[in-house]
């Protein structure tokens, strides 16, 4: 008898399944967003590709040498880490920006934490949020036709306008490599069909999203208008790829269903109240940091502990209860409505105080010539007429406020002083826009402006801002360096830029049309 | 109705190795060694003394209190000795050693059917109690005790386990197709102890033949029903079939008459016809030898204190070329590994498999951290959360895992590990923790006093 017979516990039969091979299947359930992202954007997208996945793997390699740890590039996670983090960069973002992210993703977020499993936070999502806030500029996502200045889908549906939902779902809008809406479901649902990843999280990540905007979006279940927020921004990609890493959700399956609705809550909330197109980054996060804490208070009873035990099912009644995840979502529904309505009632008024204070103060700083501004009727009556509606068919979403005449101090004609709002990135852009008697342009200043930090609020600087002095009748936006009657583009903010633009035309629009002669 | 649990996994059944092969008698030659302890609860305490003649069916050891069994001889010999030996486990226990003659003389002529019209329901417990019947699927609890729980009229389902879920294994299979009329007589004659239950035969669907000997054999018998169940194991654990047939759920700490159920192997049925019928003592019972390491893997009726290593040299012992890595007393998932094939087949051991490759070892080299991916989670039958329980384990937090995760409640069924894609070795782990929890409220209880 040979005496080399192994001993161990029970069972003694293993799964086929693998660590490496599902990191197999995620990265095959990517592919198809991978080809699509390539063979739509080119080389520039396939180098950021290949960088991302080579500076994954090879900072992992080199952090286990350091550590004098066994290596784990095997396990194919790394792999998995790149290709997501490349997925979710915009096509022309820089070659060296993948290459810091992956190493922040793996060293920082993955390995610092001890390695595989022991992350808090997604580390490809961690990765470029901490791309987004340190190199904002070189994140933006530039347009892939450069002579107009376009906005991403994004960026469009914020400030109000139609988007093509055709274009968005097939992958060929402006957006991150992979932003194929079709490719990423085909993953998605391949892996949620294989049971890789759970369906109670990245369903209810949809779910949530989907109906907090109907609730709060303005709009109602309108399909085409969720459908279309639905394909934009990453929730897609977030909620099947991001949301549903194994590491960073909760364990029980209430647990996952309520970590879903919140990171599709806060998505919305960002979406709607939010001044970036990256805010659904920022809910998965949040979502990550909330799992420990909702793993330790939602544990999963055996199901010996469920219900009724001790009966059988001939002598048992069923007693019919409503699914405690229905109870769990309205709840959380419930309580962020309320929070919400609540926060704007209150502040409110005051905003409302602000802003009439701010702009008083602006129509002096736009028109420094005038002692007194006086509203003449004309004006007068036709803002009534237009009653909050947008000037002009040629300006997009912009209102003229208010229109003043202003007066020095022995009562001849200084100038004019008007406040007109157009829809931006992160909601109204208002601004007080001074004209001379002869209607050229003297200054602008802000009285409302919410855009990204780094991107859009770069409109505030001199910089932008002195381009417009002496302007008259219409200019034109341009990327690059601006000629007579064109205004320079700020890189990046292309949405900010045409408020500012359409601003400044619909109020040269409004003195030809009504405030000339000092009406 | 589904008939099927919650969880489970789909391990490869590896069953055509022996499926075909008709069960036969082994008769061993060499020396027949009986551990006294083949049964949960205390062990039995010898009536015979060295050089003592035996014959086949004679009681060796009474049982010693209530929750015991006797033991019988499975040979005909003299007594060489009562004595350590090693046993299944690994260990030393005292054991009744017999001298075979080979002739295998029986004590009574076991071949006169009684009745069983004349049988009282005492008289029906007293046999089994008599035979020294033990749980068969396993666990080796005496199986008298299990047919009186405190109230009878509550029973309201008798279920046979039929389903062998455990991979390689097939004794069971082959004993349901052959003896498919004494299985029925069986369950009978149990379901007379309880007024108010019926008996439903739990086979899974990959038993085709079975099934269907099992439904003519039960075709005259109203309260008798077959059911085939979805293949998926642990289809034939206890609370598996329990929640499968009567959808009850129950904690660890209550029995399955606690919730108007018995649960009763088939092999075990089959054994308890014998008794009652012929007055047959337990001496034998089915067995598979098995596995890719087999020359002529195969079923038998054992008789109890054979060694192992003879029944391998039965069956042709060890394929040409090949050398056992792995073996096991039982299948692959809830088998015990086994060291030296030198040690005797108990009562409730049903197969050894041999392998010639071993998983967890294989396993072991591409093991990797917990990814919290959850299928241990998913495939838990007792819907517990096996990677916070680990987690717990590993972390020394008893507390956690007996209080908040009721780690407790797990049946140790290695599920969990084997689904587990990163092969953490979740199973080894809870039956440690377990352990230690038990020892702990034994220490605890013991200071009280």
């Amino acid at each position: 008898m040979n005496t080399t017979l192994n001993l161990s516990a029970a069972p003694h039969a293993r799964d086929k399944w693998t660590t490496p091979f599902i990191m197999r299947m995620v990265t095959l359930s990517l592919l198809p967003a991978t080809i699509v992202g390539i063979l739509v954007y080119g080389w520039n997208a396939f180098g950021i590709v290949a960088l991302a996945i080579v500076a994954a793997v090879a900072s992992e390699w080199l952090f286990c040498k350091v550590c004098k740890k066994p290596s784990t590039i095997w396990d194919g996670s790394a792999v998995v880490t790149g290709l997501l983090l490349a997925l979710s960069l915009g096509p022309q973002t820089p070659l060296y920006i993948p290459v810091i992210g992956s190493v922040f993703a793996i060293v920082v977020c993955k390995g610092c934490f001890g390695g595989l499993g022991k992350n808090f936070i997604n580390p490809a999502l961690a990765a470029r949020c901490f791309l987004l806030i340190s190199f904002a500029n070189a994140m933006a996502i530039k347009p892939l036709v450069d002579a107009v200045a376009t906005a991403t889908p994004v960026g469009a549906m914020k400030a109000g306008e139609a988007v093509d939902i055709t274009r968005m779902f097939l992958g060929t809008a402006d957006g991150v490599i992979g932003s194929s809406i079709l490719a990423l479901l085909a993953g998605g649902l391949l892996l949620w069909s294989m049971d890789i990843i759970h369906g109670q999280i990245c369903f209810s990540v949809l779910i949530g999203f989907t109906v907090f905007l109907g609730l709060f979006g303005g709009k109602g279940f309108d399909p085409a208008y969720l459908l279309a927020h639905l394909c934009g921004g990453g929730v897609v990609m977030g909620a099947f790829f991001m949301a549903t890493d194994y590491v960073t959700s909760p364990v029980s399956r209430l647990g996952q269903f309520i970590y879903g609705c919140l990171i599709g809550i806060l998505g919305g909330l960002f979406r709607l109240k939010g001044n970036t197109a990256d805010s659904f980054s920022y809910a998965i996060i949040i979502g990550n940091v909330c799992s420990p804490l909702i793993d330790t208070y939602i544990v999963q009873k055996p199901f010996a502990y469920r219900k009724m035990i001790g009966k059988t099912r001939k002598t048992r009644k069923e007693p019919f209860r409503i699914p405690r995840p229905v109870i769990a979502l309205t709840l959380i529904a419930a309580i962020a409505g309320v929070a919400l309505s609540g926060v704007y009632s209150m502040t409110k008024d005051t905003i409302e105080e602000q802003k009439l204070l701010a702009e008083a103060a602006s129509y002096k700083e736009v028109c420094p010539e005038a002692e007194t501004f006086e509203i003449s009727d004309t004006a007068k009556a036709k803002l009534e007429e237009l009653s909050g509606a947008n000037w002009g068919t040629d300006f997009g979403a912009t209102r003229i406020n208010e229109a003043f005449v202003g007066k020095d101090a022995s009562g001849n004609l200084a100038g004019y002083a008007l406040s007109v709002s157009s829809k931006g990135f992160g909601g109204d852009v208002t601004m007080a826009l001074g004209l001379t008697p002869d209607g050229k342009v003297s200054k602008i200043a802000f009285t409302e402006l919410n855009e990204t930090a780094g991107l859009g609020m770069r409109a505030d600087e001199d910089a932008f801002k002195d381009q417009f002095p002496g302007k008259s009748g219409s200019v034109s936006l341009v990327k690059g360096d601006a000629g007579e009657d064109q205004i320079s583009a700020i890189t990046g903010a292309t949405v900010t830029s045409t408020a500012v633009t359409n601003a400044l035309n619909a109020g040269l629009d409004f003195y030809e049309t009504v405030l000339k002669g000092g009406n | 109705m589904k008939n099927t649990f919650r969880g489970g996994v789909h391990p490869a059944g590896h069953k055509d190795l022996s499926r075909e092969s008709r069960l036969r008698l082994f008769d061993p030659k060499g020396e027949m060694v009986f551990p006294l302890s083949m049964h949960i609860g205390k062990p039995a305490k010898p009536v015979v003394k060295k050089n003592d003649e035996v014959k086949v069916g004679q009681l060796l050891a009474e049982a010693d209190g209530f929750v015991s069994a006797p033991i019988h001889s499975s040979c005909s010999g003299k007594v060489k000795a009562i004595e350590k030996r090693r046993v299944l486990g690994g260990g030393m226990a005292e054991c009744i050693v017999i001298d075979n003659d080979g002739l295998f003389t029986p004590a009574e002529d076991y071949s006169q059917r009684t009745e069983p019209s004349t049988l009282s329901n005492s008289d029906i417990i007293e046999r089994v109690q008599k035979a020294g019947i033990v749980g068969l699927g396993g666990a080796g609890f005496p199986t008298a005790v299990k047919l009186q729980p405190k109230n009878p009229d509550a029973i309201e389902y008798v279920i046979a386990n039929g389903a062998e879920c455990e991979p390689y294994l097939t004794c069971n299979d082959q004993l349901m197709r052959i003896h498919s009329n004494e299985i029925a007589e069986g369950l009978e004659l149990v379901l007379r102890l309880f007024p108010n239950a019926e008996g439903v035969i739990c086979i899974e669907d990959n038993k085709p033949e079975a099934i269907e000997a099992m439904s003519i054999a039960v075709s005259d018998k109203p309260k008798i029903s077959v059911r085939a169940m979805i293949t998926k194991y642990p289809q034939g654990g206890e609370r598996s079939l329990i929640q499968a047939v009567a959808g009850v759920d129950f904690p660890t700490s209550k029995l399955p008459a606690d919730v108007g159920c018995v649960v009763q192997n088939v092999g075990t049925l089959y054994a308890i016809q014998r008794a009652v019928l012929y007055g047959e003592p337990l001496f034998s019972q089915c067995f598979t030898i098995t596995g890719e390491a087999v020359t002529e893997p195969g079923n038998y009726m054992v008789r109890v204190g054979t060694s192992y290593a003879e029944l391998l040299e039965a069956a042709g012992g060890v394929k040409e070329g090949l050398e056992i890595r792995k073996a096991l007393s039982g299948g692959p998932m809830m088998g015990i590994a086994i060291g030296s094939l030198d040690i005797p087949i108990q009562k409730q051991n049903n197969g050894l498999t041999l392998l010639a490759t071993d998983p967890v070892e294989e396993a072991e080299t591409v093991m990797t951290s917990c990814l919290r991916c959850g299928r241990c989670t998913t495939v838990c039958p007792m819907g517990l959360t096996p990677q916070l329980m680990a987690d717990a384990a590993i972390a020394g937090d008893l507390e956690r895992y007996e209080k908040k995760l009721y780690g407790m409640d797990c049946i140790q069924c290695g599920s969990c590990s084997f689904a587990c894609p990163a092969k953490r070795p979740l199973t080894p782990t809870f039956k440690q923790a377990k352990a230690e929890i038990l020892e702990k409220r034994k220490r605890e209880g013991g200071a009280q006093k």
